[in-house]
């Protein structure tokens, strides 16, 4: 399945490529690469989230009350889309409860409170010295061990990821470094001082999945970061490529485009082609987790905005409240207006800064007035396509956003509103500062919600059907049946049939045992009847 | 004047030329369209109709399911007979019929929200009873053992309570999910603008 | 103050639809100050009462409609209508017309639509037919006050004299009580040089033009040329500002150019007229920067921009050449309109992803 036509090309130079729309917005990035990465002060509590990410499916190993060390495990995966989740630091879990997280205001999930006791015991960790003579089933194993998901955004499972794309057969490994969005600055720093061990990580990864080709793609516009993966680029095969700095260069399929030319197909991962794509932070991460044998822990966060009066990235403890991060930069409160995570172009508002941050957060955003103006009233669209311009998947964003208006589904999925990636390219275009991307989110969540009604009364009707069918079939056979009744007992009767005709117990033991029932059933009624004035406990027979 | 135009103008001629030449386009697109849609399936309007009920087979329309009331719609019976499907559908039918959307008929039932069936298994004697009145076959159990619903089949139809002798079937809302859901700008303005 | 949406950027970096209005309405300035020189003042009269009559029924429209009418009026786009019909009316049109016309262009093909961005032609286009239709006459008289003094001087259009025949032209209620003016009111009354050189066959304008004899001078006609420059140039300086996309206007020039330079064939058929006169000699440019690309009624897909000047500019040449109608940009652009929808549709780029995949691989091969 795997072609290793890369093997007997290796230095075929595959030249950059331009991905389609895009817009090149002002990157804010320089206020926060100011400083290096800073450690961070132990939080006095962690909030740690039991399913990093969306879809993922883990158990605790805890107990409310244990005791736990650093880098012990706290949460096993169930499946293979789950992580493992490990102390950030020593001390005591008070809770294991609901806890609200970052993205839509109300979302909360199940979550481990750990009380820190700031002597940060931590069990001994086991560094590999050999790591370059790993085999590619090690280093995989040591990744899933560690717990480690894609620093990128969306937070899939490493190893999972790259289990898959071994099934696939890998040709090219991207390792993603095109920060694009604006305020955004962690892989930069990262790079700027740690490019080493993201190389080792690229190197590491490579080996586990066994891709002949590797290639650290770069915005052209980080020369700090591109000077220093050069110098630590100097002996190894991996490739640098520097890509136009254009937002969004790094989303996923849009790096595989930037890279490749290639295009990720419809309902596909750039797996399907032969590429596998990773984050810089990941590869750091893994260079972490194999070489020096610590599981994900800790992530590289930038925390920048006007409002912030020392603006900088942190190597964050995971389940560090926010609030806390924002303290430890100054956050001048009387200025500050609102709390993003992520970039200004896809971040989502915080609605109070308690959220811990997780394996994917990748930026805060303390903003004042000036980061984010007031928007502009909403004006009529005049069609003037600037959002068809700029759209990276190359969508019409005027026409779906007259469809969404009018709650056209089937011109709205006919226009592809599904291959929409939500970039906000569109949005911050928009002369008419129109909100086409709350439009489109709102719009896909219609069509999700009818489309899953639209599926569950499918299949309602046809087990309505069997259902129709197998009464009719039961019909029949007990006609059949008839003679055979009168001339033979009950009790011997052939039972497999099914179990609403099988009768294997005496009618009349069971009428009076019905019979009994009821009584008992009609005395409760009345008991339950009469306590129902004070607490009512059934609401659905209160009716009657 | 007009017919000097029509006669001696070769630009209305090019207009009918191109006008021609689309139209020659679009009939060969949709007779393609036709003969595709034709080939793979030619749905009914009974099934059309069909597609649109929410399938909870509950009979609160006075039929014996779906489909009946769907071919009795068909034939003419009224379209506000769905309590399940809610103002959704009778508007969604009203488009496929070309009628009048009108408000759900309330001898036929209200609009509430879906819940679903829940046995209280300490009190259940094994009748089968609900088991023959389930649909959709959502209730597993054999004759003198426990009974249990399986949740994600229950369409919440109501059918089981009333031949259950002991009355211990219970129609429960759904545990709540997250109540979080993204508006479109318009309704949020709409809102906003009301609240004012 | 609007409201801060939860999804979706933070951050928002455009030149605004006011603006967009406005730069539209700036880039028109060259142009109309080169007619003004050429034809008087009489232009400049169009635009100021078109502006008053379309902001009056702009107002009127959105009281009607039951909208508040203050930040609609803000987005300007009323304006850009105003002035694309005033220049495409013959200067010193008397103020009923010009009234009239753009009544009709905002109350009925704007507003009676749904308002700004849902008219599916061009309003100011739209004014402009209704007008050619009920009042022939007046659409394709040019009142350029050129007139003999009764003392035997002669005025340009520009100057005091131009001024006050221009505003008899537009106002003729006027002439009543200004009885000394009578003598000057017979301005000379002209068309495009195409509807000359269309009429009179090879005519005196025809070789002035090709020999390009008085290319400065001011005699009317040459004053097309020039005055269709300042049209591009400010169609250059908004395709600088990144207003409109250059699919539109380029699509129009190339076909117009291409059909005519492919027919014209000098002594022999001479009737077809030059790619220069097309281009130059009529209102081309205007109707290929300013008029189709309003972006409301053309077509928004690149291939289908392609298209639309293509139709555009066939139109144009077509009805100038074999047409029964004097001018043809107002048609072809609305007969464009009629077939955007129809072309954003069949032009749909290819979304991302939506083609046969091939591995790293192939594509490899392929390139070896």
């Amino acid at each position: 399945m795997s072609s290793t036509n890369f093997l007997h090309l290796p230095h075929q130079q595959l030249r950059r490529r331009k991905i389609f729309g895009g817009i090149k917005p002002a990157p804010h990035k320089a206020a926060s690469l100011r400083s290096r990465i800073m450690p961070m002060p132990l939080p006095p509590q962690l909030i740690l989230p039991i399913n990093q990410y969306h879809g993922t499916n883990s158990s605790p190993l805890v107990k409310v009350g244990d005791a736990v060390l650093k880098y012990q495990a706290l949460t096993e995966k169930l499946d293979h889309t789950g992580a493992a989740l490990h102390a950030p630091t020593s001390g005591r879990i008070t809770a294991i409860c609901s806890a609200p997280i970052a993205g839509h205001p109300g979302n909360a999930a199940l979550c481990i409170h750990l009380q820190c006791d700031g002597d940060d015991n931590s069990l001994e960790l086991q560094p590999c010295l050999n790591h370059d003579q790993l085999t590619g089933f090690e280093v995989l194993r040591k990744i899933d061990a560690a717990g480690i998901v894609g620093m990128g955004g969306a937070g899939f499972p490493t190893a999972h990821k790259l289990r898959l794309a071994i099934e696939h057969g890998t040709e090219l490994l991207i390792i993603n470094a095109a920060e694009c969005e604006p305020y955004i600055s962690t892989d930069e720093a990262l790079l700027r001082e740690r490019a080493r061990e993201v190389v080792i990580g690229a190197e590491l990864l490579r080996t586990a999945c066994h891709a002949p080709r590797c290639i650290i793609a770069i915005e052209e516009d980080k020369p700090a970061a591109i000077a220093a993966l050069r110098s630590a680029l100097a002996h190894s095969p991996i490739e640098l490529m520097l890509l136009h700095s254009t937002y969004p260069t790094g989303g996923e399929k849009q790096i595989v485009q930037a890279v490749t030319g290639l295009e990720v197909p419809v309902g596909q991962y750039p797996l399907n082609l032969g590429i596998l794509v990773h984050n810089a932070g990941t590869a750091y991460a893994v260079y972490q987790a194999v070489a020096e044998g610590k599981p994900s822990i800790s992530r590289i966060i930038t925390l920048t905005g006007r409002a912030l009066q020392t603006p900088k990235n942190f190597e964050a403890l995971i389940g560090t409240p926010a609030a806390f991060l924002l303290k430890l930069c100054g956050v001048q409160e009387q200025h500050h207006l609102t709390t993003v995570m992520g970039g200004s172009l896809m971040g989502l508002q915080l609605a109070h800064t308690e959220v811990p941050v997780t394996k994917t957060t990748n930026c805060l955003i303390a903003a004042t007035v000036e980061d984010f103006p007031q928007p502009e009233p909403e004006l009529a669209c005049i069609r003037c396509g600037f959002c068809a311009e700029v759209c990276p998947a190359r969508l019409l964003p005027q026409q779906l956003y007259s469809f969404a208006r009018t709650h056209n589904h089937t011109q709205l999925q006919s226009y592809g509103l599904d291959d929409c990636i939500e970039c906000g390219a569109c949005a911050y275009v928009c002369p008419s500062n129109i909100p086409l991307v709350q439009y489109y989110v709102a719009a896909k969540q219609d069509l999700r919600t009818l489309s899953v009604a639209r599926e569950q009364s499918e299949h309602w009707q046809t087990r309505f059907q069997f259902h129709q069918y197998r009464t009719k079939q039961e019909k029949d056979s007990a006609r059949e049946r008839r003679i055979p009744t009168a001339l033979f007992p009950v009790e011997l009767l052939p039972t497999d049939s099914s179990p609403i005709t099988s009768v294997q117990f005496s009618r009349q033991l069971a009428q009076q045992e019905i019979a009994d029932a009821v009584a008992r059933a009609n005395a409760k009624r009345i008991s339950r009847l009469a306590t129902d004035t004070q607490m009512p406990q059934h609401p659905a027979k209160d009716k009657e | 004047m007009i017919t000097m135009l029509l006669i001696d103008n070769f630009f209305i001629n090019i207009l009918f030329a191109i006008a021609a030449l689309i139209g020659i386009a679009l009939s060969i697109r949709s007779s393609l369209a036709f003969w595709y849609s034709t080939s793979n399936q030619q749905k009914t309007l009974i099934d059309q109709i069909n597609a649109l009920l929410p399938q909870t087979q509950c009979g609160q329309c006075s039929f014996e399911g779906c489909l009946p009331y769907a071919g009795a719609i068909a034939r003419g019976s009224a379209i506000n007979q769905c309590p399940p499907g809610g103002e959704a559908t009778i508007i969604r039918l009203a488009q496929l019929l070309n009628d009048y959307p009108k408000p759900l008929n309330p001898a036929h039932g209200r609009i509430e929200p879906i819940k679903i069936a829940f046995i209280r298994e300490a009190e259940c004697i094994g009748c089968t009873k609900c088991i023959q009145a389930c649909p959709v076959d959502a209730i597993i159990g054999g004759a003198k053992l426990m009974h249990t619903v399986i949740a994600s089949e229950c369409t919440g139809c109501d059918l089981c309570v009333a031949p259950c002798p002991v009355d211990c079937i219970d129609m429960l809302a759904l545990p709540a999910q997250n109540p979080w859901q993204w508006q479109l700008p318009t309704e949020l303005q709409s809102t906003a603008a009301a609240r004012r | 103050m609007a409201m801060r949406y939860l999804a979706g950027p933070q951050q928002h970096a455009s030149i605004a639809t006011n603006q967009i209005m406005l730069q539209v309405v700036y880039a028109c300035a060259p142009g109309v100050a080169i007619a003004t020189w050429y034809f008087g003042f009489g232009i400049l009269l169009n635009i100021l009462l078109a502006s008053l009559f379309a902001v009056a029924f702009e107002a009127l429209a959105l009281h009607l409609r039951g909208l508040s009418p203050a930040p609609q009026l803000q987005d300007n786009s009323v304006l850009v209508t105003a002035v694309l019909f005033a220049l495409t009316i013959p200067p010193g049109s008397p103020w009923w017309l010009v009234g009239s016309g753009i009544g009709f262009a905002v109350l009925i093909a704007k507003h009676a639509f749904g308002g700004l961005g849902q008219n599916p032609f061009n309003p100011a286009m739209c004014g402009y037919l209704v007008l050619l239709l009920a009042f022939p006459l007046d659409m394709t008289t040019w009142h350029v006050p050129n007139a003999q003094l009764l003392d035997g001087q002669s005025f340009t259009p520009f100057s005091w004299n131009g001024l006050r025949q221009s505003l008899l032209a537009s106002f003729p209620f006027l002439i009543g009580s200004e009885s000394t003016l009578a003598p000057y009111i017979d301005g000379l009354a002209l068309a495009t040089p195409l509807i000359e050189f269309k009429m009179a066959g090879t005519s005196a304008i025809f070789t002035a033009l090709d020999t390009n004899a008085a290319v400065l001078g001011r005699a009317a006609g040459t004053g097309w040329e020039l005055m269709n420059i300042g049209y591009l140039m400010g169609g250059l300086y908004l395709l600088y500002r990144r207003i409109i996309s250059w699919h539109i206007p380029v699509s129009i020039i190339v076909t117009v150019s291409a059909i005519s330079a492919l027919l014209y064939a000098p002594h022999s058929f001479a009737i077809y007229g030059t790619p220069y006169l097309h281009l130059l000699g009529s209102a081309t440019m205007l109707g290929a920067f300013f008029i189709a690309t309003d972006p409301v009624s053309a077509a928004t897909t690149t291939r289908g921009k392609l298209v639309y000047g293509l139709l555009i500019g066939c139109s144009i040449y077509s009805i100038r050449v074999w047409g029964s109608y004097l001018d043809s940009v107002a048609i072809a652009v609305l007969f464009g309109n009629f077939c955007a929808p129809l072309l954003d549709h069949l032009c749909r780029p290819r979304i991302y992803g939506h083609r046969k995949s091939r591995r790293l691989s192939a594509m490899q091969e392929q390139d070896r």
